[in-house]
């Protein structure tokens, strides 16, 4: 309960917060454009619609999601609000558990609004309902999640500007997984441990992107359903690493 | 928060982490499944477009090019479109109408300051073309463009079949790109076409009538479909066409007591049945009997040419040729080191040194042979070689319907003292080719006018013809 | 009675990364505050006030010494729930409405409806928040309705203690006055109140108890009254002293004359008997012999001027 009451306090907080509404205007907006690029062929406008949807929604995502995790708990902590808080009977895990909640929850509500308006362009466009790209959408969410979740174990020992660019350069090296992958199989045995090693402990933000999949239908994946699965689950648990990890510092950490 | 506690969620950290390893692992042969055929080179990008394939946006990025491009394509920027190209096709391999506009532009597009294109560019789209259809090997469109390409630009009517055929085998897209309907049935159009170039006539009727077998079936289906119901016309008047002529040329071959059953079908314009002697004399003297093919009468074509440099880099060509108005001499001139590049991957870099120059000029009245102005465009015609081949030729096969009629596909009927040549098809079975063609060897001082051209020039057993898998000439 | 608040040799040591040097911002201190007092906790700015209050709290952790806060170690999560802090300035969360703010501190407790709508509104009331604010959102609060919130959300829980770190600095005179009243009721219905300041005039009117720390090191710790109760005392007479003017001066300090009248303002108190004799031995009438009291500031400044050496 408690818990949740300080998701729910973050998650109104943040609401309010002129800057994340901007910029979900601002992405709506981008998305709600789309359309106005009708010069093209059908294939084209439609590939190019559904890739430039995705990316607002990644970009419009990723932009709320490090403005809101990197932030929440320092500033509660600029603001002595936190004092308020950590002297009622409130457990440090309870805290960042409820700030990461009320943060995966304004980023769920402000993708959400993205992801409907980019489906209701998607019908006005083309009169029927592109149900794939819900897949898309949902897969965005867990990547930012996951983005989320290092967000706020980098904010318990971070300044913000440091865990900004932190988690940026994380954010695009994990992006390169599948670069990362075929560099696993390098023969330099140097660039192969390297490779190895940041495509398996850094969390592989690049496994979330199928964009290619859901707009070039005719890539097939085997077993599509099973792989958006699998990448549910990694960003479920990986993001429980993260947010233990998060815990066990600030469980130590003087505020 | 107690020790205990500490060390329980300590150890739990381990085995999580594993999992995600562990995770990892299972998924990242499909990652490479999805990101099959996409480059990561990020050099060439300008800034504003680095950051988004480096968030794994690179669709996005390369439909933002894409945009792009198409300003250029606007403002007549056409230098600017080939990189951009490069790029999209890089990012997003799934663009097929990036491959398919790209390399038209570069077919099309570059050309002199008399509209002649710069053949320069062929090799490098067909190689684009190429990649294309490496990345979709799915979708019918790229084959079919291959094919295209190689029957209206290159002439090579072998190659053409060949992408066709692969185009008939692929899928459709719909606007939303998923490749579920057969190819369209204008693939099947175009591959009879390419067989019909060939002289392949039995085989060209054979894949109209599998046309229309695919076309009456949709009708089945929806009887008001009328764009298939034109279709459909149409085919069945190809097909006819094809039998008609293939009796009037070839009657000599005919086992008239076959194929005059296939004539047995409906003329689209009356509606009523072809008479059954509609290739036999139906009055006059010879009434009753069967018409003599067309083929089994000597033409002679007297064919010739005496060119002349009238100023430097200025061609005229001054050629004879005995055929009906309209039928078009090709004149090819090109560097004598010159081999068909063999391209191992697509680019747009072009060799400037190289000069390669094709035209086709309209016989009127005997005469062809209009002024060729390579002055004007010295990046198109550098002439940096000390040696040229120039090439005069009819092949029948390229050549207008009412052309052919007078001596049939593949010039059976054509005759002429000094420049017919009978090529071989590669294609078992398939006819030779009687092609007419005289072929100089030019140097540069010719082709600046310092010397003229004479008979002394002509290289006499120098026959160009068209391979397949070559993309030039 | 047992201690509310039991401090035993509390030392905080922070590391000064720059000079490769420690500070010391706790230095061993050792109090006990009873419960059911107003215990005034006072220092200059960077004295160590708010530190110690933070190890109080469990926020951040002694380098070595411990206390127990109503009978129970540091970090005891047990305390929390009857315990509750005001920070130094705080800021509460700006865009959510005073009613919202308190409600969401009364869900930190457990407090669930229809009890915590109800302990909400008790509350804002017995902080005299206008009802017509508690609809608003906190961004448009002056300093002293925002000080109202905090003490009112430090009532949430009927604490047994409350730890005030300054409660009424940057208030105006009024809005000042009337939190003193606030903390003074709080206090009459039993509650120990651990208040932090260097207001002292508040401190001297509310506080029984104070301890005084510079440096991070407890000065000195005692009633308001044994604290201000002066050693001295102020005696007037009026009358002609003549010689019995050098002895008198031999015994004070300080002796004022003027043609009739005489002030000693602070004879030490073993010397008034003798010097009453004098005046009365001189026929000088006595008009006042006054004990002299210092105020809480005086108390203050000699302390830390004379311990902690500055």
């Amino acid at each position: 309960m408690v818990t949740l009451a300080i998701a729910k306090q973050t998650l109104d907080d943040m609401l309010r917060r002129k800057v994340l509404l901007i910029l979900l205007i601002v992405t709506v907006g981008m998305i709600a454009i789309g359309p106005s690029v009708s010069f093209l062929s059908p294939r084209e406008s439609s590939s190019i619609l559904r890739s430039l949807g995705l990316a607002m929604i990644m970009i419009g995502g990723l932009l709320i999601t490090i403005l809101s995790s990197i932030q929440v708990i320092p500033t509660e902590i600029e603001r002595r609000t936190i004092y308020t808080v950590l002297s009622k009977p409130v457990q440090r895990y309870e805290f960042v558990l409820g700030k990461f909640l009320g943060g995966l929850f304004t980023v769920f509500v402000m993708i959400a609004a993205m992801g409907v308006v980019f489906l209701g362009v998607l019908w006005y466009q083309e009169k029927h309902l592109a149900a794939e790209m819900v897949k898309g959408v949902m897969l965005t969410f867990f990547q930012m999640m996951l983005l989320g979740a290092m967000a706020i174990f980098f904010s318990t020992f971070l300044t913000p500007v440091v865990n900004f660019f932190v988690t940026f350069a994380i954010f695009i090296v994990g992006n390169l997984s599948s670069v990362t992958e075929s560099l696993t199989n390098n023969p330099n045995p140097a660039t192969k441990i390297m490779a190895n090693i940041i495509h398996f402990v850094l969390p592989n933000f690049g496994n979330f992107n199928i964009q290619n999949k859901l707009i070039n239908p005719t890539v097939e994946i085997s077993n599509e359903n099973v792989f958006i699965m699998q990448n549910i689950v990694y960003a479920l648990i990986y993001s429980a690493v993260l947010l233990i990890l998060a815990i066990l510092v600030f469980d130590k950490r003087e505020v | 928060m107690s020790v205990a506690t500490r060390r329980k969620l300590i150890m739990a950290l381990a085995p999580l982490f594993l999992l995600t390893i562990l995770i990892q692992h299972i998924m990242d042969p499909k990652i490479a499944e999805i990101h099959k055929g996409e480059h990561t080179v990020f050099s060439g990008l300008s800034n504003e477009f680095i950051l988004g394939p480096m968030l794994g946006l690179s669709q996005a990025v390369a439909g933002l090019l894409w945009i792009r491009a198409d300003e250029f394509f606007d403002s007549g920027d056409y230098d600017a479109i080939l990189p951009l190209v490069r790029m999209v096709t890089w990012l997003d391999p799934h663009e097929i109408d990036v491959y398919i506009t790209g390399a038209w532009h570069m077919s099309y597009n570059f050309t002199d300051s008399d509209q002649r294109g710069d053949r320069r560019y062929i090799p490098a789209a067909q190689k684009l073309l190429e990649e294309g259809y490496e990345n979709n090997p799915t979708v019918y469109d790229i084959p079919f463009e291959i094919g295209w390409e190689s029957s209206d630009k290159m002439k090579n009517y072998i190659r053409a079949e060949k992408w066709f055929r692969i185009a008939t085998t692929l899928k459709s897209q719909d606007s939303s790109g998923h490749a579920t309907k057969s190819a369209p049935i204008f693939v099947w159009h175009q591959l009879a076409h390419s067989l019909e170039h060939q002289g392949r006539i039995k085989e060209a009727l054979a894949v109209w009538q599998q046309a229309l077998a695919i076309s009456n079936a949709k009708l089945k289906l929806n009887p008001k479909d009328f764009s298939t119901r034109n279709l459909r016309d149409t085919e069945e008047h190809n097909w006819e066409i094809n039998l008609k002529r293939l009796y009037s040329r070839y009657t000599h071959e005919i086992n008239f007591a076959i194929d005059r059953k296939m004539t047995k079908s409906f003329n689209p314009q009356t509606g009523q049945p072809y008479p059954d002697d509609a290739y036999i004399f139906t009055k006059g003297p010879d009434a009753g009997k069967p018409r003599p093919a067309a083929t089994s009468n000597p033409w002679n074509c007297a064919f010739n040419c005496h060119p002349v440099f009238i100023q430097p880099k200025v061609l005229m060509p001054n050629g004879q040729f005995n055929v009906g108005n309209g039928a078009r001499v090709t004149i090819e001139l090109f560097d004598y080191d010159w081999h068909p590049e063999k391209l191992t991957h697509f680019t747009f870099d072009i060799d400037e040194s190289q000069t390669i120059m094709w035209d086709q000029h309209s016989v009127i009245n005997g005469k062809w042979g209009r002024k060729i102005d390579m002055s004007r465009d010295p990046t198109m015609y550098s002439f940096s070689r000390p040696y040229y081949w120039l090439v005069f030729y009819f092949d029948p096969r390229q050549t207008s319907p009412f052309i052919q009629d007078k001596f049939g596909w593949s010039g059976e009927g054509m005759t002429d003292k000094h420049y017919l040549w009978t090529v071989k098809s590669p294609i078992p079975g398939a006819p030779p080719d009687r092609i007419l063609q005289k072929v100089y060897k030019i140097s540069r001082a010719q082709v600046l006018g310092l010397e003229p051209i004479t008979e002394k020039d002509v290289v006499p057993n120098a026959v160009f013809a068209k391979q397949e898998g070559e993309v030039f000439p | 009675m047992p201690a509310a608040v039991s401090i035993q040799g509390l030392t905080k040591k922070y590391l000064d990364v720059f000079n490769k040097s420690e500070i010391t911002a706790v230095d061993n201190l050792e109090i006990d505050v009873e419960e059911g007092e107003i215990f005034g906790f006072l220092g200059r700015n960077g004295a160590g006030k708010t530190t110690t209050i933070k190890m109080l709290l469990g926020l951040i952790f002694p380098t070595s010494g411990t206390a127990t806060v109503l009978g129970h170690p540091l970090g005891d999560t047990a305390t929390k729930t009857q315990t509750s802090y005001l920070p130094e300035n705080p800021y509460f969360y700006e865009n959510m409405t005073g009613w919202d703010v308190m409600d969401f501190y009364a869900k930190l407790f457990h407090i669930s409806e229809p009890v915590r709508s109800k302990r909400v509104k008790e509350c804002l009331e017995d902080v005299h928040l206008d009802p017509k604010a508690w609809q608003r959102p906190l961004h448009g609060y002056s300093k002293g309705m925002l000080q109202r919130i905090g003490i009112a959300q430090a009532l949430i829980n009927d604490p047994k203690l409350l730890f005030l770190d300054e409660p009424t600095s940057g208030l105006d005179p009024i809005a000042h006055s009337e939190l003193r009243e606030i903390i003074v009721n709080v206090g009459k219905k039993g509650k120990t109140v651990f208040l932090s300041s260097h207001q002292l005039p508040d401190v001297e009117l509310v506080c029984s108890r104070v301890a005084i720390i510079h440096q991070g090191k407890l000065l000195t710790t005692g009633t308001i009254n044994d604290l201000t109760a002066g050693e001295k005392v102020e005696i007037r007479a009026e009358g002609k002293l003549n010689g019995a003017l050098e002895k008198i001066k031999s015994m004070a300090d300080i002796v004022e004359v003027n043609d009739t009248h005489i002030r000693i303002p602070s004879a030490d108190e073993r010397n008034v008997t003798d010097i009453l004799d004098i005046i009365r031995s001189a026929k000088a009438t006595i008009i006042a012999v006054m004990p002299h009291r210092r105020t809480l500031e005086e108390v203050f400044v000699d302390t830390v001027l004379k311990e902690g050496g500055i």
